[in-house]
């Protein structure tokens, strides 16, 4: 008796461990899609609110998954304006000050730039792989493709503010077309939509992305990518404080 | 009747000593009264007037959200309706337009939540005489890319006149507003949390800064006569159509208008406990006049004298040293109070540190308002007058042999 329940455990382990390898195995098939060596974007973000709307336009680079840096290039107000990404960190150039500024901690979790992402946001992205444990849920079909339902739950100790994320990845190209949000409590907080797939070179990527926080209501970021080149030749040095206001 | 008043008279300088003796109880209680009174009013309307009159102003003009949502966002387009409102009420001298908004401001190594008021500089000083409180630096003029900040606000960040300080903030549909200023003057508030977290800038650079083109998020309007704020409010609100309101400083600081009427009550309760102590004064007193005259009032009666008559001769006797008594003690407060006026009592260090943190200055403000001595004066006489009516019942059934026996 005693040894058949220790067999069933032993196989439930087994079982569990090859379902959690997939689901890693799926999200770092997508980072490697999504990133590349290095990329270049060029977006336009509409920032929807009850009573007003407001379009910004900026330019991105990345390279590998630590290094990151954007600038605006509309409104004039905010034109010139950069966020530079390293690993955890996010720093801020603003012209009109003339000063980059490291966003402390207790700033990480406020708005970036009016919309409904967060400067935690810019940063999370590969913490989906180190801060939580993954696991296959199901199959959908979202956007018309065949998608991996995913569900992460955070480690215990982990630096991160959501409870738990859902997220359906489709199984041809490795997009993300839906991603939810949810607090400690089990609600929902946010939720992103990707659609408007296209080609970017060789790569089929969703070229809208929508966030909706769910208690605001008629609130909403919607995210167009207009441009989007990967492996191309980038400096290091880009992606450094001092280099911040040269970026045009 | 005026024999009655002959005799009253006579009778009150018959015994000087004890006349004199009611009538400074009478005049110590409507000094106490009055100078009690006096630094009530004193204290609080320098409270309205540090942070209502020479900031807030007595009336505001906002866009109805901004009250929900103090953000840049809900603020107001200066539409000609509105401006034709505003020119066609009687009381409404003019308006200042302002831009308040939170900010962080930083220094070299400090930074600081403030709030950053754009206003028209030139105008603000003709009407709140904003230049008059440069401690250090010069004032601004309206082209100016430059900042006055509060002197709280420079102490702890360091600042001088010429130094930069770095203001960062939220603007209009979330604009990133950053912005640079050199200090051009600092300036010094009655009301220690203005000073700490004003910075002051010209309208047009806050227009610049928190992206507003011709926007404000207020108007302050300037009254012919500050004590109708409550009717011109009313007014206003009538003709404004909904997307304006106005509000009176006491919606605009419920806070201020709590800690007045708290005040008020304490006042009245001590009030009060002093009229309670003042009256058994003046009514052992009249005892004592009439212990002591016991044998007179005895012997008037049994040679024929009508105790009516006698109780009223009495009962004038009792008014006429009250009169003069509250008379006298209305003129000697009047200086006292004149004086401590013009020169307030500052508080001690201890005491300063807490009525600041409640925002207020730390001084004894003493009022001259008239109406507080006539208000003393007329309260001690009426109580004076009520106390008499004892006297009064006492003679009309005084027992002459009976009185004269004991």
């Amino acid at each position: 008796m005693k040894k058949s329940i220790t067999i069933i455990a032993l196989l439930l382990i087994s079982f569990s461990r090859i379902q959690a390898q997939t689901a890693i195995e799926i999200l770092q098939e997508l980072e490697l899609r999504m990133q590349g060596k290095s990329s270049y974007v060029e977006m336009s973000i509409i920032v929807e609110r009850p009573k007003w709307r407001k379009e910004m336009a900026l330019k991105s680079w990345s390279m590998g998954d630590k290094l990151g840096v954007s600038v605006i290039t509309s409104p004039a107000k905010e034109k010139g304006t950069v966020f530079l990404i390293r690993d955890k960190e996010v720093w801020n150039f603003l012209p009109s000050i003339d000063r980059k500024i490291k966003m402390p901690p207790s700033m990480m979790m406020q708005s970036w730039m009016g919309t409904d992402l967060t400067n935690d946001d810019l940063v999370k992205q590969s913490s989906m792989i180190e801060d939580y444990a993954q696991k296959i849920i199901g199959e959908e079909v979202k956007e018309g493709l065949n998608c991996w339902k995913l569900e992460l739950v955070p480690f215990e100790d982990a630096p991160v503010v959501w409870g738990k994320i859902v997220i359906w990845i489709d199984q041809e190209h490795y997009m993300q077309l839906r991603v939810e949000f949810f607090d400690e409590d089990n609600y929902l907080v946010n939720t992103m939509i990707a659609s408007d797939i296209r080609k970017f070179g060789d790569k089929t990527l969703p070229s809208t992305i929508t966030v909706i926080p769910e208690d605001e209501d008629g609130n909403k970021t919607i995210i167009s990518y207009d441009v989007w080149e990967f492996d191309i030749a980038i400096d290091e040095q880009m992606f450094t404080t001092n280099y911040m206001k040269r970026i045009k | 009747m005026k024999t009655l008043i002959k005799l009253a008279w006579r009778n009150i300088w018959r015994n000087k000593r004890r006349t004199f003796i009611t009538m400074a109880s009478i005049f110590f209680a409507v000094i106490l009264s009055t100078l009690i009174v006096s630094v009530k009013d004193g204290v609080q309307s320098n409270m309205i007037k540090n942070s209502v009159g020479d900031f807030l102003g007595y009336i505001q003009i906002q866009q109805t959200d901004y009250k929900e949502d103090m953000t840049v966002d809900n603020s107001l387009l200066l539409s000609d309706s509105l401006r034709s409102i505003l020119t066609n009420n009687s009381n409404i001298v003019t308006y200042l337009p302002r831009i308040e908004s939170f900010a962080l401001a930083a220094a070299d190594e400090n930074t600081k939540g403030t709030m950053v008021v754009g206003a028209d500089v030139s105008k603000e000083n003709q009407f709140n005489n904003l230049a008059e409180r440069i401690i250090d630096g010069e004032y601004l003029n309206n082209d100016d890319k430059a900042v006055l900040v509060g002197s709280g606000l420079a102490k702890y960040l360091n600042l001088s006149v010429g130094d930069t300080i770095v203001l960062m903030g939220k603007g209009y549909h979330s604009a990133t507003a950053a912005g640079k200023y050199q200090v051009k003057g600092i300036l010094k508030f009655g009301s220690p949390e203005l000073s700490n977290r004003l910075v002051f800038l010209p309208i047009k650079e806050a227009q610049w800064l928190f992206d507003l083109e011709s926007r404000y998020t207020s108007l302050n309007l300037q009254l012919k006569d500050v004590t109708l704020y409550n009717q011109t409010t009313t007014e206003l609100n009538q003709v404004l159509n909904t997307d304006y309101t106005a509000y009176s400083w006491e919606a605009l600081l419920p806070q201020l208008k709590n800690i007045i009427e708290t005040d008020k009550k304490e006042g009245y309760m001590f009030m009060f406990i002093l009229y309670m102590v003042v009256s058994f004064g003046i009514f052992g007193t009249t005892l004592m006049m009439l212990a002591e005259r016991r044998h007179e009032f005895g012997v008037l009666i049994s040679i024929g004298m009508k105790k009516m008559k006698l109780a009223v001769s009495v009962w004038i006797e009792i008014i006429s040293l009250t009169f003069l008594g509250a008379l006298f003690g209305m003129l000697a407060a009047f200086p006292i109070c004149l004086y401590f006026n013009i020169n307030p009592i500052p508080l001690g260090e201890s005491l300063r540190k807490l009525t600041e943190e409640y925002g207020i200055e730390a001084v004894l403000q003493f009022s001259i308002r008239p109406g507080i001595f006539t208000t003393q004066a007329v309260v001690v006489f009426v109580l004076a007058s009520v106390i008499s009516v004892y006297s009064f019942i006492k003679l009309l059934r005084y027992n002459p042999i009976k009185e004269m026996k004991s």
